[in-house]
């Protein structure tokens, strides 16, 4: 109970509306460059050497596509610039192109060491930001080992009958589906897994009930056969699901299920040039 | 019988009677606009109107969460510390901020991203990215999704 009573709360309400109104400013950074010529979105916005009780706060905003190397910087804007009010808690933004923040982070990492300690990503879209941005915010995404890929219907299948076509058909849409495999046979013919959609950027692992709602779910269940195809090119038949309690899969996703249970799916690879 | 656009919206009840309890009074313009949106889309889907359907669907999504958003925005704010609707925001947006606030309290609610793809299949250019039996998929999986929305909003207690 110690440790209970000696909870700040009142510090930690203040810090939640510190963060609202930094979130508030970031959101319009979004419309700042909004169509071309000088159409270029905001890509993270972090609040970083977080200091709550200091009336100046410190923003980095990474721009994608400006093509713009070194940071500009703007000082003291009001975060009560709503109101048309110009006191504190007062925001410093330190804005850049995602090419130069990520150029510099490969080769000069310590020099950016101050925008990443003691840091708080506010807003992130994953589609501009590479790898090593990401990994420099611990911005997690996906789980390890995660396949992505695309339902193939028993249509879809007989119509495109070669992985090749498969996959190019596919090549202009982002992967709908996701699989963390839980066991491969050792002739990787077999192999079962979670399924996981993308849920606001990161790809979390479907439940028992949100897995009725996709395709591959109902016409399996009205005897279908039905396929996923994942990056790369391999190609599996879909023979079952099961949902089960398995609380050890847990370090296996990003979030697990409050209750502990997956539908996991089993899969038997197939290989479409050889058996047409 | 069973695969057919008919039979899979007859199975979503939320759809076909729907509860908007969780709309307030104050909204009833909403909430007509959002019953004529639903009774559209039950027509479309009875015609077997794939496209007609996703479509709409997204539109129904957008009316949805629009007006939930609207109501909850005390519930938001209480959380946030301040909050302010934005009734010019997209269906990303809504989508984003359902995400990020009422998946605590409705965890079988998340809105997984596909929703917001099916409907920009409104564009010819999304569209034809896709295989050819896109429309066919996305009608069935949107009335699921959204049949699942309207069954956890119609549960929700602030």
């Amino acid at each position: 109970m110690a440790n209970l009573a000696q909870l700040n709360l009142r510090s930690k309400g203040d810090e939640g509306m510190l963060r609202a109104l930094l979130e508030d400013l970031i959101e319009h950074f979004k419309s700042v460059y909004p169509s071309p010529p000088l159409h270029f979105p905001l890509a993270l916005a972090v609040w970083f050497s977080k200091n709550p009780q200091s009336p100046e706060q410190s923003i980095l905003a990474l721009f994608e596509g400006t093509g713009k190397d070194g940071f500009v910087e703007l000082k003291n804007l009001s975060l009560l610039w709503k109101t048309g009010r110009s006191e504190p808690p007062f925001a410093n933004v330190y804005s850049t192109s995602v090419e130069y923040f990520a150029r510099v982070l490969v080769q000069e990492p310590e020099t950016l060491k101050n925008y990443i300690d003691n840091s708080e990503v506010l807003f992130f879209d994953k589609k501009f930001l590479p790898k090593p941005v990401l990994d420099a915010f611990g911005i997690l995404t996906e789980p390890a080992g995660l396949l992505k890929g695309w339902y193939v219907s028993a249509f879809d299948y007989e119509k495109e009958n070669t992985t090749g076509r498969l996959l190019s058909s596919r090549g202009n849409i982002r992967p709908e589906v996701g699989l963390v495999k839980t066991q491969e046979s050792d002739d990787f013919e077999h192999c079962r897994g979670l399924l996981h959609v993308e849920v606001s950027q990161r790809w979390l692992p479907l439940s028992p009930g949100g897995i009725t709602s996709y395709s591959y779910y109902s016409d399996f269940r009205n005897d279908q056969p039905g396929y996923f195809i994942f990056e790369g090119g391999s190609l599996y038949k879909i023979l079952k699901f099961e949902v089960k309690t398995e609380p050890n899969y847990a370090t296996l996703v990003l979030e697990a299920p409050r209750d502990g249970r997956y539908p996991e799916v089993y899969l038997r690879a197939v290989h479409p040039h050889l058996s047409a | 019988m069973a695969d057919t656009l008919k039979y899979t919206c007859e199975q979503c009840i939320h759809i076909c009677q729907p509860d908007l309890s969780f709309v307030p009074p104050e909204l009833f313009r909403n909430a007509d606009i959002i019953r004529r949106d639903l009774a559209e889309l039950v027509s479309a889907a009875s015609g077997e109107r794939e496209k007609s359907v996703t479509i709409l669907a997204g539109c129904a999504f957008e009316s949805i969460l629009y007006t939930f958003i609207l109501a909850q925005a005390n519930f938001i704010s209480a959380r946030r510390g301040t909050f302010q609707f934005n009734s010019g925001a997209a269906l990303d947006n809504f989508v984003s901020i359902f995400n990020k606030w009422f998946i605590a309290v409705l965890p079988e609610a998340a809105i997984p991203e596909v929703v917001v793809r099916y409907r920009d299949l409104v564009h010819i250019n999304r569209e034809i990215a896709y295989p050819a039996d896109i429309c066919s998929r996305a009608a069935r999986e949107m009335l699921a999704l959204l049949n699942n929305l309207l069954r956890n909003l119609s549960q929700f207690t602030p």
